[in-house]
C-alpha cells in the first residue's frame, strides 16, 4: 500500500514537473494564448482558426475561454504579467481597457489581410475581426406577429412573455438604449427606460443572466428577447422555434475587436493570429453554420442564411459611442439591481 | 527526522505542532496573504485605488438595498438548512433500521448527486422548474393548475434545487451519528412507556445533534456561496453576495467595493457557523 501511494506521488509529481515545463516548449516553437469568449467562439476558433494559423505560419494557438469583462479583470489582476498575449473584445470592455492602458499598439504593416478590410476597422490598438448585429428575437410560433418597435416589447401580450437582461453585457446594454430613446430618453436620459422597467418588471417571463437566456429561450421560459443574431442563427440552427427581426428603429451593430495584450510575450505569432483571423479563408468559413459570424472582409461573399445582405448594411445600423456609456454604466448596473430586481 | 522520530513516541496526549506546519505555511500563503491583501484594497475609497478611506465600507453598510443583500442571503442559507434538515432526519432514521444490502443501495442514492457536478445539477433544475418543464407539464396535464406556475427565478424555486444539490453534505454525517447511536438506549425510552415522537425528541435528537450541526454548517456555508445555482435558477432578479461580488470586479471594476462585500460574506458566512458551534457546545452541557 506504501509503495502504491509512493509510485502515485511519484507519478503525479512527474505530470507536474512536465506541465510547468510544457508552456516554456511550446513557447520556443512558435505559439501564443489568446482569450476567446465561451460557447460558439471558442468552437469557430478551435475548429477553423487555430488550424489555418498551424498550417500558414506554423504557429500553434492555446485559448483561454474568458467573456470580455473577465479578460479586463483577469489582465487587471495580473499587473503586468498578463496570462494571455491576446485579447477578444467588445467595444465597452475594450474602451475600459483602453483607458486602463492594456494594449500594445498595432503596426498595420505587419497585417497582410489589413488592405481587404474597410477603413476604420483597423485602429491604433484594435483589429476588428467581427460585427454583430442586435435586434429582436421570438418564437414565431407563438407570436406570428412579432412586435415591430423597442417599445412594443413592454405592451401586451409580448411583455408577458419577455426575458430580461441587464447592463452586464454589451448587447443589453445597447438594446436597454434604444429602449430608452423609444421612450424618449437618450444615452444621457436613461429615465424614461427605468420607469418602463419598473412598470414590466411584475408582467415580465424572467429577469435573466445574459449567459442563462438563450436557455431560457430553448426551455419555453420565455419567447421575447433582445440578442445578436449569432445567438439566434445557433439557436434556429438546433431546431428552436426562434427568428430574428430589426425593429423600425433599425438593428444595432457593434464590432468586436482583436487586440494584443499589453506586455504579451508573444508579440509576433499574436500579429500572425489577428492576421489570420480577418484572413478571407477565416472570415469566409466564421459566416456559416454552425458560428454565423457578421464578417469584416471585402472579399468575403456574404452566406444567404446571414441576416444581413451587405457590408454596406452596417454602416446604416445604430452605433453607439462607448466613451460615453462606460463612465455611466456602474450607475446602471446599480440603478438596475436596486430597482428592477426582486 | 531524527527530532520527529525522537518526540513522536514521547506522549501520546501531547500534539506535535510541527506536523501541522506544512497545512499551516500552504493557509498561510494562499489563505492569510490574500484575505490581509483583500482587507487593504477594501480601504481604497475609489475604483482607481488611488485615495484611502472608509467610503466603500459606508456605502455598503448605508444603503438598505445592500443590507437586504445580506439579510437574503443568510435567509436563503437558513432555509436550505431547514428544508435538507426535514428530508434528511427521515430518511436518517430509515437508514437506521434498513439492513445491511439496503444501507448500500441508500448511499449509492444520496451520494449519486455528489458524483454529478453542480453546473449539470443546477442546469437540469433549469428543465424540471421550467414553463414547459417536467412539473409544470404534470400538473397541467393532471388538470391541477391551467397555466403553468413560476418556478424559475423565484426564491422557492432556487430553495427546492439546493435542497437537492446540498443534500449529501446534511445525510452524511446524519447517517455516521446515527449508525453509532446506541439502539439500547432507544430501547430503553421505548421500554420506559415514551411513546415513539417522545422517544425521537428526548433521546434520538438530542443524541444526534452534532450530527445535524456538522451537516448544517455544511449545508449553509455551501447554500450561501452557491454562484452558479443562485446565478442560473434564481436569476437577475434574485440578488445574493456572490453575484454582487462578480458583478462588481468584472464588470464595474469597483474593486474596494466587491472587496467589502467579500469580507461581508466571509463574516456573514462564519457568524452562521458559530452560532452552530455555540448550538452544539449548549446542546452538550444541557
Amino acid at each position: 500500500m506504501t509503495q502504491m501511494n509512493r509510485r502515485d506521488l511519484l507519478a503525479g509529481a512527474g505530470a507536474l514537473g512536465l506541465a510547468a515545463a510544457l508552456p516554456g516548449y511550446a513557447r520556443a516553437a512558435g505559439s501564443l494564448t489568446a482569450a476567446i469568449y465561451p460557447g460558439t467562439w471558442e468552437e469557430a476558433y478551435r475548429g477553423v482558426v487555430a488550424p489555418i494559423l498551424k498550417k500558414n505560419f506554423g504557429v500553434d494557438v492555446a485559448f483561454d475561454a474568458l467573456f470580455a469583462v473577465d479578460q479586463v479583470a483577469k489582465v487587471r489582476a495580473a499587473r503586468g504579467v498578463p496570462p494571455f498575449d491576446c485579447f477578444v473584445l467588445d467595444p465597452g470592455p475594450a474602451a475600459a481597457a483602453m483607458q486602463a492602458g492594456l494594449f500594445e499598439p498595432i503596426d498595420i504593416k505587419k497585417l497582410s489581410n489589413a488592405a481587404k478590410v474597410p477603413k476604420g476597422l483597423i485602429t491604433s490598438h484594435a483589429v476588428t475581426c467581427n460585427a454583430q448585429v442586435v435586434g429582436i428575437a421570438y418564437n414565431p410560433k407563438k407570436f406570428p406577429n412579432p412586435p415591430k418597435t423597442w417599445a412594443d416589447l413592454f405592451k401586451s401580450p409580448y411583455v408577458e412573455r419577455l426575458g430580461l437582461t441587464g447592463f452586464q453585457t454589451t448587447f443589453g446594454t445597447v438594446s436597454l438604449i434604444e429602449m430608452a430613446k423609444a421612450f424618449g430618453g437618450s444615452e444621457a436620459d436613461m429615465e424614461p427606460i427605468f420607469k418602463a422597467l419598473k412598470e414590466a418588471v411584475p408582467k415580465v417571463a424572467a429577469i435573466s443572466t445574459p449567459a442563462a437566456l438563450p436557455g431560457l429561450f430553448q426551455q419555453g421560459q420565455v419567447d421575447i428577447m433582445y440578442g445578436n443574431t449569432n445567438t439566434v442563427a445557433i439557436l434556429k440552427g438546433r431546431g428552436v422555434d426562434i427568428a430574428y427581426i430589426a425593429p423600425e428603429s433599425g438593428s444595432i451593430t457593434f464590432q468586436t475587436t482583436l487586440h494584443i495584450v499589453k506586455g504579451a510575450e508573444n508579440v509576433d505569432a499574436a500579429y500572425k493570429y489577428i492576421d489570420t483571423a480577418i484572413s478571407p479563408e477565416v472570415q469566409t468559413a466564421l459566416q456559416n453554420a454552425p458560428y454565423n459570424m457578421v464578417p469584416i472582409n471585402t472579399e468575403t461573399v456574404l452566406a444567404p442564411t446571414l441576416d444581413i445582405k451587405s457590408l454596406d448594411e452596417l454602416s446604416k445600423m445604430v452605433t453607439h459611442d462607448w466613451t460615453k456609456i462606460n463612465p455611466q454604466r456602474a450607475a446602471w448596473i446599480e440603478r438596475f439591481n436596486k430597482e428592477i430586481t426582486k | 527526522m531524527a527530532a520527529i522520530a525522537a518526540t513522536a513516541p514521547a506522549s501520546t496526549d501531547k500534539v506535535d505542532w510541527r506536523l501541522a506546519a506544512p497545512l499551516g505555511l500552504v493557509y498561510l500563503a494562499f489563505f492569510a496573504a490574500p484575505f490581509a491583501i483583500l482587507l487593504g484594497v477594501s480601504f481604497y475609497a475609489d475604483p482607481e485605488q488611488t485615495r484611502l478611506g472608509f467610503e466603500s465600507w459606508t456605502k455598503f453598510y448605508s444603503d438598505a438595498f445592500y443590507l437586504k443583500v445580506i439579510f437574503d442571503t443568510l435567509k436563503l442559507g437558513v432555509f436550505a438548512v431547514i428544508a435538507t434538515t426535514l428530508l434528511a432526519y427521515p430518511l436518517a432514521l430509515v437508514f437506521r433500521a434498513a439492513s445491511a444490502r439496503a444501507q448500500r443501495v441508500l448511499i449509492f442514492i444520496i451520494l449519486m448527486p455528489l458524483l454529478t457536478s453542480v453546473v449539470i445539477r443546477t442546469f437540469a433544475w433549469i428543465v424540471i422548474l421550467a414553463r414547459e418543464g417536467v412539473i409544470n407539464q404534470t400538473l397541467i396535464g393532471l388538470g391541477i393548475t391551467a397555466t403553468p406556475l413560476n418556478l424559475l427565478q423565484t426564491e422557492l424555486g432556487l430553495v427546492i434545487a439546493l435542497t437537492q444539490i446540498e443534500m449529501p453534505l446534511m445525510l452524511l454525517p446524519l447517517l455516521t451519528i446515527m449508525n453509532q447511536m446506541d439502539q439500547n438506549l432507544i430501547d430503553a425510552s421505548r421500554a420506559l412507556g415514551a411513546s415513539k415522537w417522545r422517544t425521537f425528541f428526548r433521546v434520538t435528537l438530542p443524541l444526534t445533534l452534532p450530527g445535524w450541526i456538522a451537516g448544517a454548517t455544511l449545508v449553509f456555508a455551501s447554500a450561501t456561496t452557491a454562484f452558479i445555482s443562485q446565478s442560473v435558477i434564481g436569476g437577475a432578479r434574485l440578488v445574493y453576495l456572490p453575484a454582487l461580488i462578480y458583478q462588481q470586479v468584472t464588470v464595474v471594476y469597483n474593486w474596494p467595493f466587491a472587496a467589502v462585500a467579500s469580507l461581508t460574506l466571509l463574516f456573514t458566512v462564519l457568524a452562521g457557523i458559530m452560532a452552530l458551534s455555540w448550538l452544539g457546545r449548549f446542546a452538550r452541557t444541557s
